[in-house]
């Protein structure tokens, strides 16, 4: 069941961490970490691949029927944990600087993230098993009928907004290859 | 929606990811690429290159500095083409750039200078260590760790602009270290440090003045450095402080120049006294007692150039002689002692010989004159009354100086010249005939003078 916070407070302290660790760096270097140094570099790319890894496999193992491998809760908890933790390194990756292309892929990314926050709350008010499945509950039919379809409604936002995040992203990432990465 | 599709590949996913496509796209064959611009460039205005003054005014042109993957050009040819000057610097290993990229073969302009970093943002960035601060005319040697032991920012001296430095970058830091060391030294020495350090010498505690060739010795050492190097502003000026003693002593010289400019000649930088002036290479050699007198007594009124040499300068008043051996007592003295004298007095016009050697001179100089005595016998030898007046006063004619024992060569008239006797008649001294005076003879001390023939009583009167 999806009726805790323990993602939520997973998420927290792990951006906590990475935050003490964004300070440590701050404080050695006394400076803002660069998008292109190593440390803002590899906060960038560790969290689109957190980004892009859950959103796939999540995608994945909800489509999959002939494998069931692990519960469907726990992957939306992972999907969580991630869709928190990565954007906020994506976040720190930035600089603080929104130009362009990264600008845009930023606030995009932003947008997901609460788009996320209020699918979640959809979500839970929609009764499930520890697989996921919906449960005909104690809950008025009528109640469940509206959740199911805002649910709905919420997917084709969601999955747009994230889809149009990962066209920015990658080609934010193909520029940075072309333009820096690769620069001769 | 159960499918086996992914999750993201739903109708609205799709669409998204075309529009997506197509905005991006759009947009930057609108914006001509500036949509990955990370951020402004450069618009610090410099000298037209590439007919442009700043980076920003190509902001929108990405190919004029980034070359595609596939070109075979670099980056660093794409700043070529503009920054030419920088490029031919880059051929010579003496310059900042050329030795840079030299001494880092991997290093391109935009390790040091990145770029989108802000129209204001500075277009230099270095890592100190890789960066050769000498080639720019100062090295860093000296500035390794700071004063609170820290390792040196570029910001530390390059207060935010490191292409440039202020002249007076130095003093925050070195009033802090030695407030009243460093104003004296601004003071003695102006404010622009780097016209005297050039970071390689280690001035400072560690600067020895014997470095080089005015060696800082004896009193010298601690001079303040004013005393010599008067309003030094550049090191060109340190260098040409005057070497030569008079430049700084002038005022202390009393000899008012006569024994010429080397003071070290007879001073050493101990102090001015004692003063070890060797007399003996000077044309007046300190013999004797001159030795041990003090130099006033000669050189009065503190001359010292153009002392008289002539003893009587001195010996006046020393002079017993009353001036009658003239002014030259070296002649006859030594300057050992007044009592021992040297005087030949056969050089004079009296030498003396025979019984006169072995006299007192006062047997002569009798009232203590020398000069101009007279050399006549009678001025001190009398004519004996033996004499009788006959001979008048040339002794010489008879007497030699080894005795009075004379030999008369004159006749004696009267006498027969008997028995060969001649003036010495029978071989005599003259007192065998004139026995009271030259002028009265007897014959009888020899002769009997019953027989005038005979011999006398004497040795000779055998025939009595």
């Amino acid at each position: 069941m999806l009726r805790g916070n323990r993602e939520l407070w997973l998420a927290l302290l792990a951006m906590i961490l990475i935050t003490g660790l964004y300070g440590l760096v701050v404080f050695l270097t006394r400076m803002i970490p660069p998008a292109s140094e190593l440390f803002g570099h590899s906060i960038g790319i560790i969290g689109f691949i957190f980004m892009l890894t859950t959103e796939t496999l999540y995608s994945l193992r909800k489509r999959s029927r002939s494998v069931r491998w692990g519960r469907m809760s726990t992957w939306l908890q992972l999907h969580i944990f991630t869709g928190l933790v990565g954007p906020y390194m994506v976040l720190l990756h930035t600089s603080w600087k929104f130009n362009g292309i990264a600008g845009a892929t930023t606030l995009l990314t932003v947008i997901i993230v609460v788009s996320g926050f209020i699918g979640r709350y959809i979500f839970t008010r929609i009764p499930r098993t520890m697989d996921g499945l919906e449960i005909e509950d104690t809950l008025s039919q009528e109640t469940i009928k509206q959740a199911r379809r805002l649910m709905a409604l919420w997917h084709t936002i969601h999955i747009p907004i994230g889809m149009a995040l990962f066209i920015s992203a990658f080609v934010h990432i193909g520029a940075a290859l072309y333009y820096a990465t690769f620069l001769k | 929606m159960q499918s086996n599709r992914l999750g993201c590949l739903t109708g609205t996913g799709i669409i998204a990811v075309l529009i997506t496509t197509f905005v991006i796209a759009g947009y930057a064959y609108a914006s001509g690429g500036l949509m990955f611009n990370p951020g402004p460039l450069s618009a610090k205005s410099g000298e037209i290159l590439g007919g442009v003054t700043s980076h920003s005014e190509i902001g929108r042109d990405c190919k004029a500095c980034h070359s595609a993957l596939w070109d075979s050009e670099k980056m660093a040819d794409r700043c070529a083409v503009c920054h030419t000057v920088i490029a031919s610097e880059m051929q010579s290993v003496a310059s900042m750039h050329g030795k840079l990229t030299h001494d880092n073969p991997n290093l391109s302009c935009r390790h040091c200078h990145p770029e989108h970093r802000g129209a204001d943002a500075q277009l230099t960035v270095m890592e100190d260590a890789l960066f050769p601060h000498e080639a720019v005319g100062y090295s860093l040697n000296g500035h390794q760790r700071t004063a609170a032991n820290k390792s040196f920012t570029c910001d530390d001296c390059h207060h935010g602009d490191i292409s440039t430095f202020a002249p007076d970058s130095c003093q925050a830091c070195h009033s802090e270290m030695d407030l009243s060391f460093t104003q004296a030294h601004l003071l003695a020495f102006g404010a622009d440090c780097r016209a005297c350090h050039d970071g390689v010498d280690r001035y400072g505690d560690d600067f020895n003045h014997n470095r080089f060739a005015f060696q800082l010795m004896g009193k010298h050492i601690n001079v303040i450095c004013t005393q010599c190097h008067l309003d030094a502003r550049t090191i060109i000026d340190l260098q040409s402080a005057p070497q030569d003693c008079l430049a700084c002593h002038r005022a202390d010289e009393p000899h008012e120049g006569r024994f010429g400019s080397d003071c070290a000649a007879c001073h050493t930088t101990d102090g001015w006294k004692p003063a070890r002036f060797d007399h003996n290479l000077s044309i007046f050699k300190l013999e004797g007692k001159h030795r041990e007198v003090a130099c006033e007594s000669c050189h009065q009124n503190g001359g010292y150039k153009g002392t008289p040499l002539d003893c009587y300068s001195c010996h006046q008043k020393d002079d017993d002689h009353s001036g009658q051996y003239g002014t030259d007592c070296s002649a006859c003295h030594e300057p050992t002692d007044w009592d021992k004298v040297t005087f030949d007095h056969n050089k004079s016009n009296f030498p003396l010989n025979g019984a006169h050697v072995s006299l007192a001179c006062e047997r002569c100089h009798s009232t203590g004159q020398f000069i101009g005595l007279s050399t006549a016998c009678a001025s001190c030898h009398g004519d004996p009354a033996y004499h009788a007046g006959l001979f008048g006063f040339d002794c010489a004619q008879c007497h030699t100086t080894n005795n009075w024992s004379a030999r008369f060569n004159g006749s004696h008239p009267g006498i027969a010249d008997e028995g060969g006797s001649g003036v010495n008649h029978g071989g005599g001294t003259c007192r065998d005939c004139h026995t009271q005076t030259l002028h009265t003879a007897t014959c009888v001390a020899c002769h009997d003078s019953n027989n005038p023939n005979g011999e006398g009583g004497g040795e000779g009167g055998g025939g009595d």
